[in-house]
């Protein structure tokens, strides 16, 4: 069979090609890896001695915790504030019918399809006109500007699959509005509520171009990180870089987690709280 | 609409007619009952009682509307303009949640993220009842429709179709509503599981005597399961009866059509006979109610004539198709006459006995019709 | 129900769920993207280098912003964006054409592997990109020395490592919009197509391309606005060989305080997104796309 299907060589050849793109994707990251394992002021790949002083050094920083605090207290409250807002928003996007729909679905995505930097400026001005000095909260509202749309997206793509009737079956069943919403939607779009929150979180981890304008006084780990490289590096630098990646690495980690808890918690009802 | 046709040319007295109930209240009537959308009126000013405890099927082409009258019915939607009367007492605004009234959807519906046995005693959940009573019921109802016990914390994701549907069904039932609405829930599955669940239904109606109200657009489901078929068309109902008198005595062109291949020939009254000019044919001394219509003939009322044989009418014509029916065979003909140069001559469909004597594709035959086997329709 | 519904819709109460669910998202677009957007374009028509909102209107700053050469960061940015989106949609198709099959362990491997990066800030990975790239030190040019004894040069801080590190980042945008559409690609029509004697680049032009466009459409699209956006790439790994126009925003709001200029470029750099975007939003099916 195998013999007679033309596109058998193509598709060996895309597979190889796509891990080579992938192990390409990795190479900037390992690189960070390696040079955060060096004791030098100046990066001389090879390093004569391997180490990891870098870390325990940065470890003991009051910096390292600082950025870290900033930068989690920001995402946290990105993510708890952008499910809020999405999870309502998803449901006029994907769920509802109602005129105006189409527009609001295309004004949505304006954020995601305009130039961050830009946005960050923008916000800024507005900002300065408000009379309001950025800090970290200003930044929060920055990042919701930006990730709220996507993490309706997130939510609406589960939301799509989510066959509307089963909450007319509810209302049948003699449910009320928002019994059927607590005992049918929620629970039905659970997995795209905290896959959004996820996204949420980890994209205002990592966001530099909208925290550069819109943080004021405080610094997040991507900003610090940003202004470290050009001027007074040292291995503690990309050192953080590994430590913030790791963190954001844990964040995934606690999802999958959950998930994988969630799942095993679903599958056997018996044991299941009673309501 | 079903008033309009003119009377039936076999001796009828049709049963439609009678539409009052066999004494008591109806369980459902709907009166001049309409929805528009947008500037369409896909429920159009619909008039029926369904009996209290009667199994009553609503079929009709898709787009026909009957799916929008189950939703009005069930109280998933308003209507537009006319009443809904649930035992006498007006319900047009009684929501979904607060009528006595359960609906099996076409998707199921399922809830995808409970077991088997939340499913089934969501209804009580939603009332109250504590979650060991409602389980014990859940239970009961998985005896009723005939699915394991051990069901009852399975997923209902790791079902298969067939369970799926029971859940549907035991789920509909938990809150022992007075009327059942099902709205096509079985169209996406396999033939002989369809079968099996249109026998399993029909039996859940004689022992619980609920009125169940059906929507299909199956036709040999209407016919299996329903004390009354209603038909509907664009909006309207077509006719209202009797299964076997839906078949027999069809009230217009489009009833008879949907009920399977048929003969449907156009018809003049003359001078003391009815001619067919389509087909060149006269039946003398004999009349129908209007000027002009439609004679319908069911393949099976036109008889193969042998050497000799002898009918009111006859048509000649050459087999063109066999199609093998068991026993049967259905036959096209083309009748003579039917050549290049004659006017359009429809096909004419027969039926004919399956045995090796019988003739085949490119015999000509004759073929017998009685007036009486025909059904006089004006449109 | 007195109210005539004019909506296609089943159930009345949904059309007005609709409006109120979106309401919170709505204002915060309105507060924190049109709002900012207005008083950036009302802030360029005010006069060089004031603060105030309440100076007489003038339209100087974009004589200013055409006169004084900020036509070249511009066109840097803009062949930056379009050199990127190509790149980037070509490496994407046939990685798509691996990933977008369903059910296969590579194929879910590899899309979480691409994925990862994405959340790992654009300054980690910019700052590895360059630590690889250094002459002499660097991780490539050192292990290249340190193997086989030769040094080689190394392309840092110029306009092709500032490319590099615009595909690097941005790749995944094309991606994975690129999967979703290829998705949407029926097997069977692929199929009836070869069946029906087409051949692999028929069978591309006539069945994968109309089927997949909405994902590539979005996906270069979002591309190409991110790139031409994007001044952190030029920063890092183009040093300086290029100007990129929001690096230029970037200078004339903080070290020249020049707020109307730098609004009034802010103002071009939005109107060329928007006259991208907005033909392109608009002949999208999104209900089409995102549903499975």
């Amino acid at each position: 069979m195998s013999a007679g299907d033309p596109t058998r060589e193509g598709e060996t050849l895309r597979r190889a090609f796509t891990a080579l793109v992938v192990v390409l994707l990795y190479l900037p990251i390992v690189s960070v890896v390696l040079a955060s394992l060096a004791n030098t002021r100046y990066m001389i790949f090879p390093h004569r001695v391997w180490t990891i002083d870098a870390y325990r050094e940065a470890i003991g920083q009051y910096t390292t915790a600082d950025l870290h605090a900033t930068s989690l207290k920001i995402a946290l409250l990105v993510a708890i504030l952008a499910v809020a807002l999405a999870v309502p928003g998803a449901l006029a996007f994907a769920r509802f019918r109602w005129r105006g729909r189409r527009l609001y679905q295309r004004a949505l995505l304006l954020p995601i399809f305009f130039p961050q930097p830009v946005l960050g400026l923008a916000l800024l001005v507005a900002l300065s006109a408000a009379g309001i000095v950025p800090d970290w909260r200003t930044a929060v509202f920055a990042h919701l500007v930006w990730v709220v749309p996507i993490a309706t997206l997130v939510i609406s793509i589960r939301l799509y699959g989510f066959d509307p009737a089963q909450e007319e079956a509810a209302y049948d069943l003699g449910a009320t509005r928002l019994q059927a919403f607590r005992e049918v939607t929620l629970p039905a779009i659970a997995p795209g509520i905290v896959s959004g929150a996820l996204f949420a979180f980890l994209l205002s981890w990592s966001n530099l171009p909208l925290s550069m304008y819109t943080t004021g006084a405080d610094t997040t780990l991507p900003e610090w990180l940003y202004s470290r490289m050009a001027t007074n590096y040292s291995p503690q630098v990309p050192a953080i870089a590994v430590l913030s990646v790791g963190a954001s690495a844990l964040a995934v980690a606690a999802f999958l987690l959950a998930r994988g808890l969630w799942r095993r918690a679903a599958s056997s009802p018996a044991t299941r709280a009673t309501s | 609409m079903s008033d309009r046709s003119g009377p039936g040319v076999a001796p009828a007295t049709s049963a439609s007619a009678a539409r009052t109930a066999d004494g008591g209240e109806p369980a459902l009537s709907l009166v001049g009952v309409t929805r528009v959308f947008g500037g369409s009126r896909a429920v159009d000013a619909v008039d029926l009682e369904i009996r209290e405890g009667e199994f009553f099927t609503i079929v009709g082409p898709s787009g026909s509307g009957k799916s929008t009258l189950l939703r009005m019915l069930a109280g998933l939607d308003r209507p537009s303009a006319g009443d809904i009367l649930l035992r006498g007492r007006r319900v047009n605004d009684v929501p979904a949640n607060a009528r006595p009234t359960a609906m099996v959807f076409q998707s199921l519906a399922l809830f995808d993220h409970m077991s088997v046995g939340d499913n089934i005693a969501f209804a009580l959940k939603m009332r109250g009842v504590a979650r060991l009573e409602r389980m014990e019921r859940a239970r009961a109802l998985l005896d009723v429709v005939h699915l394991p016990a051990a069901y009852i914390d399975k997923p209902v994701t790791q079902c298969s179709g067939g369970e799926r549907q029971r859940v549907a069904l035991a789920r509909a039932l938990a809150s022992d509503p007075e009327i059942l609405f099902f709205d096509e829930p079985l169209s996406a599955i396999d033939n002989r599981l369809r079968k099996l669940l249109q026998v399993e239904i029909k039996e859940l109606h004689r022992r619980t005597g609920k009125t169940f109200v059906y929507i299909t657009h199956a036709l040999e489901e209407a016919m299996v399961m329903s004390d009354r078929v209603a038909l509907m068309r664009a909006g309207r109902i077509v006719q209202v009866a009797p299964p076997l008198e839906i078949y027999d005595r069809p009230t217009s062109r489009f009833v008879a059509e949907f009920m399977g291949e048929v003969n449907v020939w156009r018809a003049v009254r003359e001078a003391g006979a009815v001619t067919l000019p389509e087909l060149g044919l006269a039946f003398p001394s004999e009349t129908i109610p209007a000027p002009e219509g439609f004679l319908v003939a069911r393949p099976e009322k036109l008889a193969l004539l042998r050497e000799g044989g002898a009918a009111p009418a006859t048509i000649a014509g050459t087999i063109v198709d066999e199609f093998v029916l068991g026993s049967r065979k259905q036959i096209h003909l083309r009748p003579d006459g039917a050549g290049e140069s004659a006017r359009e001559r429809p096909t004419v469909f027969g039926e004919i006995p399956a045995d090796a004597a019988a003739p085949g594709p490119g015999a000509r035959v004759r073929l017998g019709l009685a007036f009486a086997d025909c059904r006089f329709v004006t449109e | 129900m007195a109210s005539q519904d004019h909506s296609n819709d089943r159930s009345q109460d949904r059309s007005r769920a609709g409006p109120i669910a979106m309401a919170p998202v709505a204002a915060l677009l309105v507060v924190g993207f049109l709002v900012p957007l207005v008083l950036v374009a009302w802030l360029s028509l005010m006069p060089e280098r004031t603060f105030g909102l309440d100076a007489g209107l003038t339209g100087a700053n974009y004589v200013t912003a055409v006169r004084d050469g900020y036509v070249v960061p511009l066109g840097w940015s803009l062949a930056f964006a379009a050199a990127t989106t190509a790149i980037c949609l070509l490496v994407s198709w046939p990685m798509a054409k691996v990933l977008a099959r369903r059910g296969s362990a590579f194929a879910l491997t590899v899309t979480i592997l691409v994925a990862l990066p994405i959340f790992v800030s654009e300054s980690v990975r910019l700052f590895g990109t360059s630590l690889f790239l250094m002459p002499r030190g660097g991780i490539l040019a050192g292990s290249v020395n340190a193997l086989f004894g030769i040094q080689i040069g190394s392309i840092l801080y110029t306009k092709t490592a500032t490319l590099v590190g615009l595909v690097y980042v941005y790749l995944p945008f094309a991606l994975f919009p690129m999967i979703l559409g290829l998705a949407q690609v029926p097997r069977d029509q692929v199929d009836a197509a070869r069946d029906l004697g087409a051949s692999g680049w028929q069978v591309l032009r006539e069945v994968e391309l109309p089927n997949a466009m909405p994902g590539l459409l979005i996906g270069g699209l979002l591309v190409f606005v991110l790139a031409f956006g994007a001044n952190t790439e030029a920063n890092v790994l183009g040093g300086q060989s290029v100007a990129v126009i929001t690096k230029s925003i970037d200078q004339r709001f903080s070290y020249a305080q020049d707020w109307p200029l730098g609004s009034a470029l802010t103002i071009l750099v939005a109107a060329i997104t928007a006259a991208v975007v907005f033909p392109v939003l608009a002949r999208i099916d999104l209900d089409r796309l995102l549903r499975r």
